[in-house]
């Protein structure tokens, strides 16, 4: 079943000098227990797209669709993890991890449980006392990630959430990322990835979603079919982030390699 | 063998075994650092860090997992952080903490306290202190309060304040309500085979 649909959305805005369009016919989905990746040059309208996904933001034209009922406000059941962590610096992280919980209009003893709870998950025991100016980038998206899970989404957001973190660090998360998503245990059951990194998307992705450049459309899904852990390294996984990075730089289908019938694009 | 304790976190240090395991557990240090477009004094902290807590050794420019790193990459999250206690609460800075602590009547350290242990055990002085304390943090061998200005001991896990109240530093002595752990561990009950850490 498909747990978000995006039906052939447009996205534009208004300025002065005219209208601007972001994106046009944007049509996917995403099944439950998926992991997607949305891939494409700055400026495609990714972090737009998952706005609207979100329900932050209205589409121009076309609609969104959470188990098939459409988006039109901020949507329960989807949480959000930020580039930039978006930690309030005055409260500490246990605070931090409340907030989603306390905003929802929850009872103190629920909310001190859930916070318990995903801050154990998330490996931030200990840290429950600590600001973010303390601790280390990685711990800090630790944090936004024990913030979106303690609401239990269906569907986790996450607008380049490695960027801002040192390659370790970075290797690190997304190995954590990858072990929540697979407990059935846990939330959520899918994610939705926005990330500029093509490696990245590839290493953790069931299938990779390709935009173009401004307004930015579908270029293709691209399937990743490899068994977990990838070796970045491998053939197969050299020739899909090859793949990727033509689509995109070429803006369009690339030619079929010479003898081969079928169209490259899937 | 390392002594030091290199400006290194633990998120970092995971990254570098999830890495390498990615690599299948042993590869050469130039090829680990190259597969994430790093240069090779930009692991070695991480990489000096897993030595330390004997998760990897380095022969001849290659690294490999030790049996306990293998473990630890195969682990979920929270069980990292137990395996990582372990092996942090033999190292000599820690252990020093970890005595200063328990020998003081009052079971906490001032930051000057602990920027001397740091400074006499690790002889750096270049603000280790913060990373030292989140350390401690990682793996619930000790607590900071950033308010207060005070090491304490590790709380018991099953003592939670509820979201949005912040508890006063702990009176002398004085367990927190519901508080239930035993003080931190003697280094002496700590050791056990195989848990030599060289030290200068």
């Amino acid at each position: 079943m498909a747990i978000i649909r995006v039906d052939h959305v447009d996205k534009s805005f208004p300025t002065r000098h005219g209208t601007i369009s972001i994106m046009q016919d944007i049509a996917f989905e995403v099944k439950d227990a998926d992991f997607l990746a949305i891939v494409g040059p700055s400026g495609c309208g990714k972090s737009t797209l998952l706005r609207l996904i979100q329900g932050l933001d209205r589409p121009t034209s076309g609609a969104i669709y959470f188990r098939d009922q459409k988006v039109e406000a901020v949507a329960q059941g989807m949480a959000m993890v930020f580039q930039n962590f978006a930690l309030f610096p005055w409260l500490t992280v246990s605070e931090n991890v409340a907030f989603g919980l306390e905003a929802l209009g929850w009872e103190s003893d629920r909310i001190a449980s859930h916070v318990e709870r995903y801050i154990s998950v998330t490996g931030l025991d200990g840290f429950e006392e600590a600001y973010p100016r303390e601790i280390s980038g990685g711990m800090r998206q630790r944090v936004g990630l024990a913030r979106a899970l303690a609401v239990e989404p269906a569907v986790l957001l996450m607008d380049e959430p490695f960027s801002a973190l040192d390659a370790l660090t970075a290797e690190g998360l997304r190995e954590e990322v990858l072990q929540l998503w697979r407990d059935p245990n846990l939330p959520p059951e899918a994610v939705i990835l926005v990330t500029h990194n093509i490696e990245e998307a590839i290493q953790l992705a069931d299938r990779v979603v390709v935009l173009s450049r401004r307004p930015g459309h579908v270029l293709a899904e691209v399937p990743v079919d490899l068994p977990r852990p990838r070796d970045r390294k491998s053939g197969p996984f050299y020739e899909l982030t090859d793949r990727v990075y033509s689509l995109i730089t070429e803006g369009g289908v690339p030619p079929p390699p010479p003898g081969s019938s079928s169209p490259s694009a899937s | 063998m390392a002594t030091t304790y290199p400006k290194c976190n633990p998120t970092e240090m995971l990254g570098l075994l999830v890495l390498l395991n990615d690599h299948k557990g042993s590869e050469d240090v130039a090829r680990l650092a190259d597969d994430l477009d790093l240069e090779i004094d930009e692991i070695f902290p991480a990489l000096e860090y897993a030595e330390l807590l004997q998760f990897v050794r380095v022969t001849d420019g290659r690294a490999t997992f030790t049996d306990l790193g293998r473990k630890l990459v195969a682990a979920s999250i929270r069980e990292r952080k137990s395996i990582v206690r372990e092996q942090l609460r033999r190292t000599p800075l820690f252990r020093t903490i970890l005595r200063a602590l328990e020998a003081n009547p009052e079971h906490r350290l001032t930051d000057e306290e602990f920027g001397h242990i740091i400074a006499f055990t690790t002889a750096r002085t270049d603000g280790a202190e913060q990373n030292i304390v989140n350390w401690g943090r990682y793996a619930d061998l000790f607590r900071y309060d950033a308010d207060s200005h005070l090491i304490c001991p590790a709380r018991h896990p099953a003592y939670r304040k509820g979201a949005g109240g912040r508890s006063p530093p702990s009176s002398p002595g004085a367990e927190s309500p519901g508080e239930s752990r035993a003080p931190a561990p003697t280094p002496e009950s700590s050791r056990g085979p195989g848990s030599a850490v060289a030290v200068v």
